[in-house]
């Protein structure tokens, strides 16, 4: 369960001070698979990377499964993002120096998985690139680059998914490749899913969609109450 | 499993090594220059101690300043009596002069330093002579060949050069003719000076007797040798020995107290060329510094990336520091290899330095041995201990990533505010105030550490702490003068043209690499300028403040017979009526107000002894030459008590005391002394205390006495002689002719001989200290490295705007230049800084500026970073901009 409170994030841009969140209060239970959009700028990437502890809101706290994370020290939120956060970013962000195998082997290694290597192999060919473990990022196309990503999000089972514009840097299909794996995986594995799109058929598709606008919640809907009201 | 961060480390390493040649190659330099230093110094400790029995010449050592008297015999009689072999050595300095093999008239003269030995020389080590054939058989002649020449020689061949003789001439030396039947090669017992006087010629104790040089007074250097038996124990005898010569004012030394010259001198040099290494090796940790700095730079979106993935920052920095610490091992291993080079021609360097082939002699061998072991595990501990420490630092940045860092990007398109850039000067002065904790144990911790490796380098607390004081010192004034110089840069008006404004643009830039380029280059040129700057002072200082009426001549031992006959021959030689006599009377202290005094027998352990001990010992024990004179000599002054009137006469003899030795001594007006001549007591009250200007080169005395009070003690004169460089060589033939038991110092000589060992030594500490001069060249080059994309981008770009290589060219030259004039400047203001301070405070000598010497430094310092600079980027210029531009 993700619980925000109040959350209010503002940076100093030029000598300005910019409001990005502006007192956000919402829940997410356990398993819910959530759509956030909104236009560029809204704040949808801010939001995301504060769920994962990723940086310290201005004010306000964000619950992960019970425990507040705004206040822990660099190194808790580490530990805790290890073994509860999974994060896939827009742009992949995979580490360049690295093979794919590796890439996914990093979390399981930090997690002090024994079996790294080999869970890291079964995930690659879970996400179709068996073939491909040996490669370097620059050696993969980009859906091939994301599905690693999406592999090492995924390596630590973790009862969180973040998903920042997963398909943003793909081409349709491709994307499509990534999102039916993306869903796949949070079926299999019960995760609760954050994604943050521009698609509207991407966030229909999700249980609840939460529209952002200049940094305040315009709407929360659930998708399957909407489908409902437009059954009538 | 491996640890997480060591997976890491190895992975990273895998694809970067490219990065770290640099990294690498400074690393190396600097393990290099300091393993080359220290697998020297272990090579002659090695050799000193094999070879310490022969370096004295014996057990022990008996050592007087004239010839043994009779109850000295009785003891060496007694001694071999109890299965001691004894060996007598005795040694002066002699005039040998060419016997012309036409006219047999002496023409070309030399000072010689003369050694006579007997048949068991030597008791240990081995005399190297060529034709190999035994020593006795070389100095004495047989009947059939003896004519005229009845006496061997076996001699240095630097005599054979100097007075154009091959073996089998002869040469005269006092009063007889030695047939030369031999060079030497190497000498075990010659104890190394810095300079000898002259060439060595080794004789028969019957030819110096035949050469008639030994006179009462003379001055004459007698050694008695002991080779113990194994029942005999070394110390009870040497305490025996020392209470039963007690009379023949003779000093006993054993080879384990008696420590050798030589190996004073070299472990002085090698401490020193030990701490120029360990700058060179401080420098190549910049460059460490530097390439960390730019490594982490780079992986900025790898560890953002990580730390999203729940990687805390101890791991991360671990992994880096993991690197560090394997290429710091991989650059230090390659630092040996070098060091293994350096030590194979430092030997070269020092001993041509000295006139006395003195590696030679200990047998030094640069072959690697079991010993050196200890100096390459040094070597390699200070390389990867330097890299951790330069690398702690730069790997703190690691810190201050945050991992919304990447996503921040994302969002705002701004990098800026992530972290990199030019915080603001609110956030840095808050920075500033707040103290880090981490970062200030940090850098407590790696000062600590350096100092450490300086104090472990130095082999002692005083001058590890003053070098690591030192360089300290050097290095905030270089970052100081460094930042204020960017400032002052930066308010000049902007210039006008393009290739000026893109290199102050690129030095300008912050990143901070531009200060540790500055500061690496300029503490080499510092170090490198310093040193020739006090080699300059000295030399200088030698040179200079000989008078212009100083003397050409000394010449001693002219026996009381001679005095009037060498007076007039001078005088008629040069018509130089100044030329006087001065009488000397060789002596020792007997006793002070009546309590005689106790010389304390020099200690084994000798670290309970300060320095103001030592000092007084060597005051109480030394040999002192007297004189009496009628008036105040030139360049004395009377500090205390008043200089005898002429004619004036006293109940008891009167004697001048010099200043210090009163100190040391303990003495002042009014006190008796008691001095020993040759067995007799001579009483003295001394009546005033004089200060001495000794580096007047005319003859000083620690002792005057009142004329007339030294008569009938034996004596010999010295006199001083001035002559035109021309007159030299025929004034000096003339004396030895007539006299040739006088030896003739040639003043200029002497001097000439100084300035040339000490251009040899500043040469030896140069070449090391090339090394940091080289360390900061590397900086650059990766400084250069890092910023080498960067670079090629703004050149494309350019070049796609319309600019010309040869514009691009001149904004890197103008570049470069202005860095190493930057750099080069701040260094030999630091030079001449140091090098006044050490001048000042520690040679107490006057410091002069030299200008010829300094634009020389910076010059250079320019041409090397324009070297440098080029060999490193000369690349980018040819670079065709849609290539790169597409990869954009």
């Amino acid at each position: 369960m993700i619980a925000i409170q109040h959350l209010t994030m503002q940076l100093t841009a030029a000598g300005q001070r910019v409001t990005i969140l502006d007192d956000l209060s919402f829940d997410i239970p356990d398993k819910q698979k959530v759509a956030i959009v909104g236009p560029s700028g809204s704040g949808k990437s801010t939001l995301l990377g504060l769920i994962a502890g990723l940086d310290r809101p201005t004010s306000g706290t964000i619950w992960l499964n019970g425990v507040e994370i705004t206040g822990l020290r660099e190194q808790a939120m580490a530990r805790l993002r290890l073994a509860n956060v999974g994060y896939i970013f827009q742009s992949f962000h995979l580490i360049p120096t690295l093979t794919a195998l590796e890439n996914v082997a990093v979390p399981l290694e930090l997690a002090g998985d024994p079996q790294a290597r080999q869970r890291a192999n079964e995930l690659l060919q879970a996400v179709g690139l068996g073939h491909r473990v040996s490669h370097y990022p620059v050696q993969l196309s980009g859906g091939e680059q994301q599905r690693v990503a999406v592999a090492r999000a995924f390596a630590c089972r973790p009862p969180i998914l973040l998903a920042d514009e997963p398909t943003g840097n793909l081409d349709s299909t491709t994307g499509q490749q990534v999102i039916d794996l993306i869903m796949a995986l949070h079926r299999d594995l019960g995760t609760t899913l954050v994604l943050v799109t521009h698609d509207h058929n991407l966030a229909a598709s999700m249980e609840r969609v939460i529209t952002l606008r200049d940094g305040r919640i315009d709407s929360d809907q659930l998708s399957y109450l909407q489908h409902r009201i437009s059954d009538h | 499993m491996m640890p997480f961060w060591l997976t890491m480390a190895w992975r990273e390493l895998r694809s970067a090594w490219r990065h770290f040649l640099y990294f690498l190659a400074c690393i190396a330099l600097g393990v290099g220059a300091v393993v080359g230093v220290s697998l020297f110094s272990a090579n002659v400790e090695q050799a000193v101690l094999k070879e310490a029995r022969g370096l004295l010449g014996g057990d022990l050592e008996i050592r007087l300043s004239k010839p043994i008297g009779p109850q000295g015999v009785t003891v060496l009689q007694g001694l071999n009596e109890r299965g001691v072999r004894t060996t007598r050595v005795s040694e002066l300095v002699a005039m040998a002069s060419r016997v012309d093999r036409s006219q047999g008239a002496a023409e070309q003269s030399q000072l010689v330093e003369l050694k006579a030995v007997e048949s068991q020389y030597p008791l240990y080590g081995v005399l190297r002579v060529e034709p190999d054939r035994p020593l006795m058989d070389l100095l004495r002649m047989t009947e059939s060949t003896c004519r005229e020449t009845c006496h061997g020689a076996v001699v240095q061949e630097s005599l054979l050069i100097r007075l154009g003789l091959i073996v089998g001439d002869a040469v005269k030396i006092g009063q007889a003719s030695f047939r030369i039947t031999g060079v030497i090669h190497t000498e075990p017992d010659r104890m190394a000076n810095m300079f000898s006087l002259g060439p060595r010629v080794l004789v028969s104790q019957e030819g110096l007797v035949a050469a008639d040089l030994v006179k009462p007074g003379s001055r004459l250097r007698e050694r008695h040798l002991l080779k113990l038996p194994a029942s005999i124990a070394l110390s009870p005898l040497l305490y025996e020995l020392r209470s039963r010569l007690a009379g023949e004012s003779a000093r006993v030394s054993s080879y384990r107290d008696a420590q050798p010259q030589l190996k004073q001198f070299l472990d002085q040099l090698t401490r020193y060329l030990g701490l120029v290494g360990l700058t060179a090796l401080f420098v190549g940790g910049i460059g460490v510094a530097l390439s960390i700095q730019a490594f982490i730079r780079e992986k900025f979106q790898s560890i953002a990336i990580l730390k999203t993935l729940g990687a805390d920052t101890k791991t991360i920095i671990q992994s880096y520091l993991g690197q560090a610490v394997g290429l710091g091992a991989v650059g230090s291993s390659v630092g040996i290899g070098i060091g293994i080079i350096v030590q194979g021609l430092l030997p070269q360097a020092v001993s041509t330095l000295l006139a006395t082939d003195l590696l030679q002699q200990i047998e030094f061998s640069s072959v690697l041995s079991p010993a050196a072991l200890a100096p390459l595990a040094k070597g390699l501990s200070l390389g990867v201990l330097t890299t951790v420490l330069f690398s702690l630092w730069p790997l703190l940045t690691i810190r201050e990533i945050k991992p919304a860092a990447i996503f921040r990007r994302e969002v705002e398109g701004d990098s800026r505010v992530v972290l990199q850039g030019k915080p603001s000067l609110r956030r840095r002065v808050t920075r500033l105030l707040t103290i880090d904790p981490i970062r200030t144990l940090v850098a407590a911790g790696i000062g600590l550490g350096l100092a450490g490796l300086s104090v472990w380098q130095a082999g002692s607390l005083t001058i590890g702490g003053l070098f690591i004081g030192g360089l300290l010192v050097a290095v905030v004034a270089l970052v100081l003068a460094a930042k204020a110089l960017l400032i002052v840069m930066r308010s000049l008006p902007v210039p006008p043209s393009l290739s000026m404004r893109q290199a102050m643009g690129n030095i300008q830039r912050p990143g901070g690499q531009t200060l540790g380029v500055m500061v690496s280059i300029g503490v080499g040129v510092m170090v490198i300028l310093a040193i020739a700057l006090l080699e300059h002072a000295l030399v200088r200082q030698v040179g200079e403040n000989r008078p212009t009426d100083s003397p050409t001549f000394f010449f001693i031992d002219i026996q009381p017979d001679q005095a009037q006959g060498f007076l007039a021959l001078v005088h008629q030689r040069t018509g130089d009526l100044a030329t006087q006599l001065t009488p000397l009377v060789r002596s020792r202290l007997h006793a002070i107000n009546g309590r005689t005094v106790q010389v304390e027998p020099e200690q084994e352990d000798q670290a309970d002894h300060t320095r103001e001990e030592k000092r007084k010992n060597w005051y109480a024990s030394r040999e002192y030459v007297l004189t009496f004179l009628d008036e105040l000599p030139k360049d004395n002054t009377i500090v205390k008590g008043v200089w005898w009137k002429p004619r004036q006469v006293f109940a008891r003899p009167q004697v001048s005391v010099e200043e210090e030795a009163a100190k040391g001594l303990g003495i002042d007006l009014g006190a008796i002394v008691d001095l020993n001549v040759q067995g007799a007591i001579i009483q003295a009250e001394v009546s005033s205390i004089r200060r001495v200007e000794w580096g007047n080169f005319s003859t000083n005395f620690y002792m005057i006495f009142s004329p007339g009070s030294l008569e009938g003690a034996p004596m010999t004169y010295v006199a001083t002689a001035h002559v035109s460089p021309q007159d030299e060589v025929a004034l000096q033939s003339a004396v030895v002719a007539a006299f040739p038991n006088v030896t003739a110092i040639n003043i200029g000589e002497v001097l000439s001989a100084f300035a040339r060992v000490l251009d040899r030594l500043s040469l030896a500490i140069r070449a090391v200290a090339l090394f940091c001069l080289l360390a900061g060249g590397l900086v650059m080059a990766a400084a250069l490295a890092a910023t080498r994309y960067r670079r090629l981008y703004e050149a494309v770009i350019l070049k796609a705007l319309g600019a010309t290589r040869a514009l691009i060219a001149r904004s890197f030259a103008a570049e470069y230049a202005l860095l190493g004039c930057v750099a080069g400047t701040i260094g030999i203001v630091l030079a001449s800084a140091f090098s006044w301070a050490i001048l000042r405070y520690v040679l107490e000598l006057p410091w002069s500026l030299e200008p010829s010497l300094l634009v020389m430094g910076l010059v250079c310092t320019v041409l090397l970073t324009l070297l440098v600079g080029f060999l490193s980027t000369y690349r980018i210029l040819g670079q065709p901009p849609l290539t790169v531009l597409r990869h954009e």
